[in-house]
């Protein structure tokens, strides 16, 4: 079934690991020493420091570390490479888009509706089920949100409103998927061809040409006035939405949930052998089911955060593919909550820079390619780095009584 | 011991598309007791069994338990009444502790929210030492044995209060030496008042170690006898309905040149490990040599090493005078090599594709089945024909779909194709595992009528009796050496000796 | 020994070793779907969906659906094809059918991408992005390359092409080499190209459109005449069919062909069906899937260059964002059970709903058009759903089952 590189033994695990982890700070370092508020303006600093960080990495994968030792050599290639751009720029226009205040703010807010999806999609498929339709849901989850907040006019509504349209939509995923037994990947292509049907059919019978409405609810700031002049920190968390706090909280409370209770325990057990689980008494098809609608629920929840807490509107598609840059972070994030959050952060990183790339005019036609980062990252994740990550064993097979 | 049986099945019926798997079974289970139900593959013991512990649902007939009437709906019915089962796939999830599998069930908690698995651990600990396990509760079971596996299977029961045990052949995946452990288990269990069920097809292990044995045919309860006064052969008889020919007749072998030769091969595993350690043999024209030895001791390694689809570390294998090591599987092939694989639905059919497909598998590519990539699905019907004729396949013709036909046929068309291409050495893995006993006297007879036309067999089986049966030479394999080489006339309790290890004799009888 | 052991039943002949539950791929599952269900299946399968679509109508607009689908059909142009309508009803649905093949034409193209993905156990997800490309590729061959007529079309649709099956084929290197899934891969290089096509021909990119009065115009250039395809039915000026139609036909022939008359057919279908059995048989899977994906993304180029090549004749941002081609190609693969007959019956049914809902065809009065055409979208997904879980096939296979065993007995094996 699925290889597993060997390891020699526990020591050398550990310093290669050490080692690898090394070697990607040292790579983040080559490429931070380039920008504000250190701003080098001599290559000679971070090709010295990015070479030592490729050695670690290189030191690592003889350690059997693969993993993180080619992180670390990607991780020291792409700070040279920051470090050579940055160098070229000019230190005014590297402080106007690298404020990192700002960045850490918009990272957290672009990785948000990442994070929610993946967490759902941890759900999902630790249980055994591929969830390919958490695009499709998040969509859903927006235009309830924001139709639902209209309507009840109140935030709060329009979040439970999109709660339950992701749960009936991450239902029929479940019953085809799980009752039917349709291939899974199938079942989730077409809950995302039907979320983009519906939410655009109701948005345009219900909005049409205006758009909606301009007051639309809004999902409140958290502003925290005791942090809001302290340097760096309050740039990045001072206002920050609820959500985001939220999203934080999830992944926390994600982890005791998968992992420290007997309900998590269980659902683990659904997607690593069914059957076993079955004979112990553990309903297969009930985990599943509840782990799928949650899986929608969040997907729906990271949706609504994206209209009505970021946004303050509904516009067609205003997913974009987010959903499934969801499931990489999952895969990116070894099917762990912390995991998955942190590769959320690393594309919401790169969403924000592409956007605050266009505060320089000379570098806004850019910003369209810079679009392309948080992809290619997930490609060269889920090819190079991660390509032999290990899922849950049972995931995407149906499960027969 | 009470009189009334602790668990009785009255006439049970169990029906699926196309076959009644169990037909009207009267069965009783006495306390104390180690019931053994025997038949053979097919025979309806597991559906029985499933049955019992609400995996399935019966058409008809009533289950009861203590004297009470009891409907198993699902496991959990049958955990309630006491009933545990130990399966023959071990139902253990492999990148869980021991602990967590055993906290799947009833797990401890803090405060009826977080997991307590301190607790969780003791309990194994706890009953680990009650019964003389030797488990540790926080080893992962992919990192122990088989024979520990099974014994953690027999814990959780323990742990959900079974008093009624079902073990599904057992000892199947054991060493003679582990099995004899397990029996020994077994009687610790009867004594503290557990009654066991025994599913087996296994003679010999029955007569040993049961009290009481019911023969189960087609579907159908033949007889329950006692232990005393029971024999090999009228069990047998019971089984199978006629009289068995427990060993094919074959002519002393007239083995000629040498055709494969293996010398000091190292192969690896999946995990990196050395799964063969410097294995030499040969197999010469003419002759059947069969390797015997318990699941998982460098088997697959080594036939996958063969067959061109695994690398070897280091050593050499030459087939009919060619250099085959590290070859690719076409290579190998193309080098005069037939394999039948021992997963026939996996590995050696596709059953989507016709009878005539399936037969072209290896050869598609070449004249004359076609040109310049250009395929003529005339001339593969053609062969086809001709070849399943000649093997009496039944249940289709060329354009059937290979899944339509039953198991028995679907391994002919394998020998077919294997054999149809006129190999110098012949791989035999697990030939008839899971075919009824009609087909296996067929690829016995058909394996030793290759033998007798010149080929060189090499048989790789799980199964003792049937090396027994089939080889002139027998080589047991113990964690990736050969270990020992004997003739056909040594005894079930040497070639188990020398399985587990001991006693390395090496000269052939 | 009965004949024939149905697959529902439990394995109880053949017990597995690893208690892992053979689960059939996507090849097999479709191949089933087929044999069991014929024609029939599919048609239920789009009826059913239609039928739906017609109660969401009913209840969000109250308007009758089915006045709502007599507009749409309208629109279709498919009612050229009776005999009966004639004058200037006739010339009208004759305009409307060549807009109907128009769209057909790319339409069969990525079906068939994606049905050879699929016939060798493969999701390829990514024919939007592999469309775009070879729609990239075509525009740049075609408007800065000069030659003759011939050879520029020729060279432009060979590019196009080959820019698809490269873009299709770093997924199936990956997936080749180190096993990434090519759903995610796919998926990832589809957004990729999307926005690196919308950076080429943006404000500012380096394609993008030269010439005063041209800077805020976010297209490319426009192919030469050199390379535009000839029409044959119907009048240049007012985008007529072109002979891209042809090359669609051929395409599917060639499918046809290849997957079964070539050894490399062969090859690619016993790796869908089961790559186990295919690497002991010496096949090479890993090349297979390697294969498979090129041929796959090569199709989708191909219908980027002939909508390029055929009626777009440029690229702009809007419509590369918009373009959902890539992604009905999986519909149509779907409701086409991956055959070449299926796919062109299926893509002549997307086709005609594109058109027939598209804002010029349906009167907004009857309904709106862009309402119409999620509606679209819905019973799009409506016919993956149901195309997935093989319900109705499952049924009417279960049913045929039990004539067929009242007819005959079974015999032993």
């Amino acid at each position: 079934m699925t290889a597993r590189v060997a390891t020699a033994s526990w020591a050398d695990l550990r310093t290669g690991r050490a080692a690898g982890v090394i070697g990607i700070v040292l790579g983040i370092l080559a490429g931070w020493v380039a920008l504000p508020p250190i701003s080098t303006r001599n290559l000679v600093l971070p090709v010295v420091i990015g070479v030592a960080g490729i050695a670690a990495g290189a030191w690592a994968t003889t350690r059997g570390e693969k993993r993180v030792g080619i992180g670390a050599i990607v991780a020291s290639v792409a700070g040279i490479v920051v470090a050579i751009f940055a160098t070229r720029a000019s230190v005014g226009n590297l402080e106007l888009v690298m404020s990192w205040g700002a960045l850490t703010a918009a990272s957290l807010v672009y990785a948000t509706p990442l994070t929610f999806a993946a967490i759902g999609g941890m759900f999902s498929e630790r249980s055994g089920v591929v969830n390919i339709g958490l695009e499709g849901m998040m969509l859903i989850g927006a235009f309830f949100g924001a139709w639902g907040a209209d309507t009840t006019d109140s935030w709060i509504g329009g979040l439970l409103i999109a709660l339950v349209a992701g749960a009936a939509l991450a239902l029929v995923h479940a019953f085809f998927a799980i009752h039917l037994r349709a291939d899974q990947i199938v079942s989730g292509t077409a809950v995302n061809f039907l979320a983009l049907g519906i939410t655009g059919y109701l948005y345009i019978n219900i909005y049409g040409d205006r758009g909606t409405p301009p007051d639309l609810p809004q999902i409140p700031d958290v502003n925290l006035s005791r942090l809001q002049d302290v340097f760096f920190f309050g740039d990045a968390f001072g206002s920050l939405n609820l959500m985001i706090w939220l999203s934080i909280a999830t992944v926390a409370l994600s982890y005791i949930a998968m992992f420290k209770t007997p309900a998590g325990l269980r659902i683990r057990s659904v997607g690593e052998h069914p059957k076993a689980a079955d004979t112990v008494g553990i309903p297969v098809y009930r985990t599943r089911y509840v782990a799928v609608v949650v899986s929608g629920m969040l997907a729906a929840l990271g949706g609504t955060f994206l209209s009505i807490g970021f946004n303050h509107s509904f516009t067609e598609n205003m997913t974009a593919g987010r959903g499934f840059i969801a499931l990489a972070a999952l895969i990116f994030g070894g099917w762990r909550p912390v995991g998955a959050f942190a590769a959320a952060l690393l594309f919401g990183f790169s969403s924000a820079l592409a956007q605050r790339l266009g505060l320089v005019e000379s570098w806004q036609s850019y910003q369209l390619l810079f679009q392309t980062l948080p992809y290619v990252l997930t490609l060269i994740a889920v090819a190079g780095v991660i390509g032999r990550s290990i899922p849950p064993a049972a995931v995407g097979r149906p499960y027969v009584k | 011991m009470a009189d009334e049986p602790i668990l009785e099945l009255r006439s049970i019926t169990k029906r699926f598309p196309g076959i009644v798997a169990n037909d009207g079974i009267d069965f009783d289970l006495r306390r104390g007791e180690a019931h053994a139900l025997l038949g053979e593959n097919g025979a309806g013991k597991s559906t029985l069994m499933n049955v019992v512990f609400g995996l399935y649902q019966p058409d008809e007939g009533e289950i009861r338990v203590k004297g009470e009437p009891a409907a198993m709906k699902s496991p959990r019915d049958a955990i309630n009444h006491g009933i545990g089962m130990v399966h023959q796939h071990f139902m253990l999830v492999p990148v869980m502790t021991i602990a967590e599998n055993i906290a799947l069930a009833n797990a401890p908690t803090h405060a009826g929210v977080l997991l307590d698995m301190d607790a969780a651990e003791k309990r194994v600990a706890e009953l680990s030492r009650t019964f003389h396990f030797a488990l540790d509760p926080r080893a992962r079971i992919e990192n122990i044995t088989v024979g520990q596996q099974q014994r953690v299977e027999i814990l959780k029961a323990l742990d959900r209060n079974a008093d009624i045990l079902i073990l599904d052949e057992p000892t199947a995946v054991l060493t003679p030496q582990e099995a004899r452990e397990l029996f020994a288990i077994l009687e610790t269990l009867k004594r503290e008042g557990i009654s066991i069920i025994f599913i087996s097809h296994k003679l010999n292990e029955v007569l040993e170690i049961a009290d009481r044995i019911s023969v189960l045919r087609r579907g159908k309860l033949i007889e329950t006898v006692p232990r005393e006064g029971a024999t090999e052969a009228g069990l047998a008889r019971m089984m199978v309905g006629r009289e068995v020919l427990l060993r094919v007749e074959k002519a002393p072998p007239e083995p000629g040149e040498t055709l494969l030769e293996i010398d000091g091969l190292n192969v690896r595993d999946d995990r990196g490990l050395p799964a063969v350690r410097d294995v030499s043999l040969t197999v010469r024209a003419g002759e059947i040599v069969g390797i015997a030895g318990v699941d998982g001791n460098g088997q697959t390694e080594l036939i996958d090493a063969l067959s061109g689809l695994r690398r070897s570390e280091s050593g050499r294998i030459v087939l009919a005078g060619r250099d085959i090591t590290n070859r690719d599987a076409r290579y190998v092939l193309d080098a005069g090599y037939g394999h039948v694989p021992e997963d026939r639905q996996r590995r050696g059919l596709v059953l989507d594709f016709s009878l005539a497909e399936n037969i072209a598998l290896h050869d598609y590519a070449e004249p004359p089945d076609s040109r310049f990539g250009w395929l003529f699905p005339g001339r593969l019907i053609a062969r086809a024909r001709r070849l399943l004729q000649e093997f009496d396949v039944r249940g289709g013709g060329p354009r059937t779909r290979a899944a339509a036909l039953s198991g028995g046929n679907q391994q002919k068309v394998v020998l077919a194709r294997e054999i149809g291409r006129d190999p110098r050495v012949l791989l035999a893995a697990q030939p008839t595992r899971g075919l009824d006993v009609g087909a296996i006297e067929f690829v016995h007879r058909r394996l030793v009528e290759e033998r007798d036309e010149g080929r060189a067999i090499l048989l790789v089986s799980l199964e003792l009796e049937e090396i027994l049966s089939l080889a002139d030479r027998i080589l047991v394999i113990y964690e990736g050496r050969i270990v020992g080489e004997f003739g056909p006339d040594v005894s079930e309790e040497e070639l188990g000796i020398a399985m587990t290890g001991g006693g390395r004799e090496t000269e052939a009888a | 020994m009965t004949e024939g052991q149905p697959p529902e039943a439990p394995p109880e002949e053949v017990p597995a070793p690893e208690d892992t539950q053979y689960t059939p791929s996507i090849a097999a599952r479709l191949a089933f779907a087929q044999r069991a269900g014929g024609v029939i299946t599919p048609l239920l399968t789009a009826v059913f969906a239609f039928f739906v679509g017609g109660i969401v109508v009913l209840v969000t607009t109250g308007k009758n659906p089915l006045t709502t689908y007599r507009a749409i059909f309208d629109g279709t142009g498919l009612n050229w094809l009776f005999p009966w309508v004639s004058g200037a009803e006739r010339t009208t649905a004759a305009l409307n059918l060549q807009q109907t093949l128009l769209l057909t034409v790319p339409l069969i193209l990525t079906g068939l991408a994606v049905a050879f993905a699929f016939r060798c156990g493969l999701f390829n997800i990514g024919g939007q992005g592999q469309y775009t490309v070879g729609a990239v590729s075509a525009v740049i061959a075609g408007a800065y390359v000069s030659t003759a007529h011939l050879p520029h079309v020729v060279l432009a649709i060979v590019v196009a092409t080959l820019a698809g099956a490269a873009w299709a084929g770093i997924a199936g290197l990956l997936k080749a080499t180190v096993g990434a899934h090519e759903v995610i891969t796919t998926i990832m290089l589809n957004w990729i190209a999307f926005w690196t096509a919308s950076w080429l021909f943006g404000i500012g990119g380096p394609l993008q459109v030269s010439g005063a009065g041209n800077e805020s115009v976010p297209a490319s250039e426009t192919v030469k005449e050199t390379a535009k395809l000839p029409v044959f039915w119907g009048d240049p000026f007012l985008q007529g069919l072109h002979i891209g139609f042809f090359v669609a036909i051929g395409a599917l022939v060639v499918y046809w062909i290849i997957l079964n008359r070539t050894t490399l057919g062969y090859g690619v279908r016993a790796v869908g069906f089961n790559p186990d059995a295919a690497r002991y048989g010496g096949i090479p899977v890993a090349r297979n899937y390697f294969l498979a994906m090129a041929i796959s993304g090569g199709f989708a180029g191909l219908a980027g260059a002939m909508d390029v090549l055929g009626w777009e004749f440029r690229l702009d941002q809007t419509s590369i964002q918009a373009s959902q081609i890539g992604f009905i190609g999986i519909a149509v693969a779907l409701l086409g059970r991956n055959s070449a007959v299926g796919v062109f019956f299926s893509a002549l049914l997307f086709g005609a709903l594109l058109n027939g809902t598209s804002t010029t065809n349906l009167d907004p009065s009857i309904f709106r058009p862009e309402l119409a055409q999620n509606l679209t979208l819905i019973i799009q997904g409506l016919v993956v759903l149901f195309v997935g879980a093989d319900v109705l096939i499952l049924y009417l296979w279960s049913l045929r089952r039990k004539v067929r065993r009242q007819a005959r007995p079974a015999d032993a094996a």
